[in-house]
């Protein structure tokens, strides 16, 4: 185990790549503040449909008020896409990371960061290695099974987590991009926003999410899903861009599988609505899927898309 | 003296001979049991154009979390022992995975074999049952269920597929039996390959999350899909007490639940209710079975598919 850092210390570290917990709220958001549309119209989700995956994820993010709102000149920028499997509709794809390290690039950022403790393996079946790199990011690839390389970060409203293990090279970013696939997950029937920070964690850490004793009944599944929304309560991403263009509704989370193509990029900072709302692209709703459930008790964002401001537009 | 002495030296001698011989067998035997799966994965004299491509990987108990990080769950559910893994290369630069996956018994290889395939592919006469989806095949046999993926549909990689397919095939000598319960649902507008056999309640949640808590206490289940676009869910008990028990906690359940609307309790044993997208859901109780349609159904229908069930039951 590596060695814990102190409160105060974690608290001025987290501020700086805009993570916000119960210790302490971010910077980063009390600098940037809500963003808009237009003036005076607020846009919690923006959903852009359309068969260029690219221009829908740069038209998504202008209608939450456009990059600049969440990436200062001269910083430096954090990326998470999901890259586990290389099935068709089970990894985010290429173009849309590749549009997002363009925008970020424009908006004048220092740096960005692809951050995975997968191998590079995953990122080059997927040709997430090849847009990365031509796109001018960096692939910044944390050995899985070093946990020096990682920093324990204590859950203090975990219900059932209450320490987690985030990778040390987050903490050198000041924004931070989460950039999941929306797809089916065996293991909880759902996988968007709140499941994909678990990349951000430490493998051997991950694996208490499933119980010591691996029994795989629904107790254990909320437990999972429980332990999710505990790892999210203390990292807040500075914006989420979901990929909901192409993926599995069966055999996740590796496929292959059936796959859909609602050909739709949702870009916000709700996690909770984001994910909420990617579960009616597949016939579900919000309430079906236990970890989005726990993720409202825990005030992450708002599970009722009543109350949300969904902006969709066809590109 | 010295008779008794060498008789002394002559046992002790003996012992570590016999003592040699029972390390050498026991440590034997473990390799086996350690290595009792690679015995099924083709070598390269048995297949066509196609090389192995690095060693084999094997993975057992919980262990499977370090191969399939993140779903592995419903492998567990389902029954997993082991699993062995091996790459394989063509001369063209094409890959195939191979997955052999050893479950508990037959009915688990048969479940996790249609969970993880759809109702759209090819069947072949491989295994006890074999489905090729694109560049994705999948069959099972006996107490194993057998993996294989390619990274295109192209001829080559197809016919490979097909070909260390057989060969596995052609090392697994036990044959597998389907579950019981395939046998109670009806054979009238059966949709081909539909049907999901479940061990818990993660697979049922799967394929219809009725609740997010393990309401149906479920260990063994069957949903079969009908072209006239309803399903059916066969659920087994150990015993009618039990059965009785469940079905009172569903019924309550269901009554409950805020994610269902229109409650009708038609009598004890048959209940109809709705859920939010206006799908009709009937539950009936007979002997040890929970037997639910949901779907585009009437009350007629639903009866007359009920008869059937109960009939396949009577006479199993």
């Amino acid at each position: 185990m590596a060695k814990k850092i102190g409160r105060r210390d974690f608290i001025k570290k987290s501020a700086k790549i805009g993570i916000s917990t119960v210790l302490g709220s971010s910077v980063f958001y009390q600098v940037i503040g809500h963003y808009g549309c237009a003036p005076g119209e607020k846009v919690d989700l923006a959903v852009v449909t359309g068969s260029d995956y690219s221009e829908n994820t740069i038209k998504a993010v202008e209608l939450l008020g456009g990059i600049e709102k969440f990436v200062p000149r001269n910083s430096k920028v954090a990326i998470l896409p999901n890259t586990q499997s290389r099935h068709p509709g089970t990894y985010t794809k290429p173009e849309i990371v590749r549009a997002v390290i363009k925008m970020c690039k424009e908006a004048g950022a220092e740096e960005v960061n692809c951050l995975s403790w997968l191998t590079r393996k995953h990122w080059e079946s997927t040709g997430l290695a090849q847009a990365v790199e031509e796109a001018g990011a960096n692939l910044k690839l944390i050995d899985s099974s070093d946990e020096s390389l990682f920093k324990p970060i204590p859950i203090p409203n975990g219900r059932e987590l209450k320490e987690a293990q985030i990778m040390k090279e987050l903490y050198n970013n000041d924004v931070f991009i989460n950039m999941p696939i929306t797809k089916d997950h065996a293991g909880n029937k759902f996988t968007g926003t709140m499941k994909n920070m678990m990349g951000l964690n430490y493998r051997v850490n991950n694996r208490t999410f499933h119980k010591e004793d691996w029994q795989t009944n629904r107790s254990s599944i909320e437990f999972l899903d429980q332990c999710i929304a505990d790892l999210n309560t203390i990292i807040e991403p500075t914006l989420c861009i979901v990929d909901a263009a192409e993926f599995i509704t069966t055999n996740g989370p590796f496929g292959p599988g059936n796959l859909i193509k609602p050909q739709k990029i949702v870009a916000g900072a709700d996690r909770v609505a984001i994910d909420a709302y990617c579960t009616t692209l597949w016939g579900m709703e919000p309430r079906d899927i236990v970890m989005i459930n726990r993720g409202y008790e825990h005030k992450l964002g708002e599970i009722d898309l009543d109350k949300v401001k969904i902006k969709e537009v066809k590109a | 003296m010295h008779k008794i002495m060498g008789k002394s030296v002559f046992l002790v001698v003996l012992s570590l001979i016999c003592l040699c011989l029972l390390l050498y067998s026991s440590e034997d035997l473990q390799n086996n049991l350690q290595h009792s799966l690679h015995k099924y994965i083709p070598d390269v004299t048995e297949l066509d154009e196609w090389e192995k491509d690095g060693s084999t990987q094997e993975y057992k108990g919980e262990d499977l979390f370090l191969y399939i990080d993140g779903g592995a769950e419903i492998y567990h559910e389902y029954g997993f022992r082991q699993v062995v893994v091996q790459d394989y290369l063509n001369k063209n630069g094409k890959s195939i995975s191979l997955e052999i996956f050893e479950m508990e018994n037959s009915e688990s290889a048969y479940g996790m074999y249609t969970f993880k395939t759809s109702a759209q592919g090819d069947v072949f006469a491989i295994g006890d049952e074999a489905l090729l989806e694109g560049y994705y095949m999948n069959f099972w046999k006996g107490n194993f269920l057998v993996t294989l993926t390619g990274f295109d549909e192209d001829e080559e990689t197809v016919k490979g597929l097909l070909g260390i397919a057989r060969a596995v095939d052609a090392k697994i000598k036990i044959k597998g039996k389907k579950p019981p319960l395939v046998s109670l649902v009806p054979k009238k507008d059966l949709l081909a390959l539909s049907m999901k056999y479940f061990k818990g309640n993660l697979g049922l949640y799967n394929t219809y999350p009725f609740f997010t808590k393990n309401v149906f206490a479920l260990s063994e289940g069957l949903k079969a899909d009908y072209s006239a676009g309803y399903s059916v869910y066969v659920i087994g008990y150990q015993s009618i007490d039990e059965c009785q028990k469940r079905f009172r906690e569903v019924k309550e359940s269901f009554a409950r639940s805020l994610r269902y609307n229109t409650f009708n309790s038609i009598d004890e044993r048959l209940f109809s209710i709705r859920d939010r997208r206006g799908s009709v859901i009937f539950a009936s109780l007979f002997e040890e079975y929970i037997l639910i349609i949901n779907g585009i159904v009437s009350p007629n229908q639903a009866e007359e598919i009920f008869t059937r069930i109960r009939e396949n039951i009577k006479t199993k």
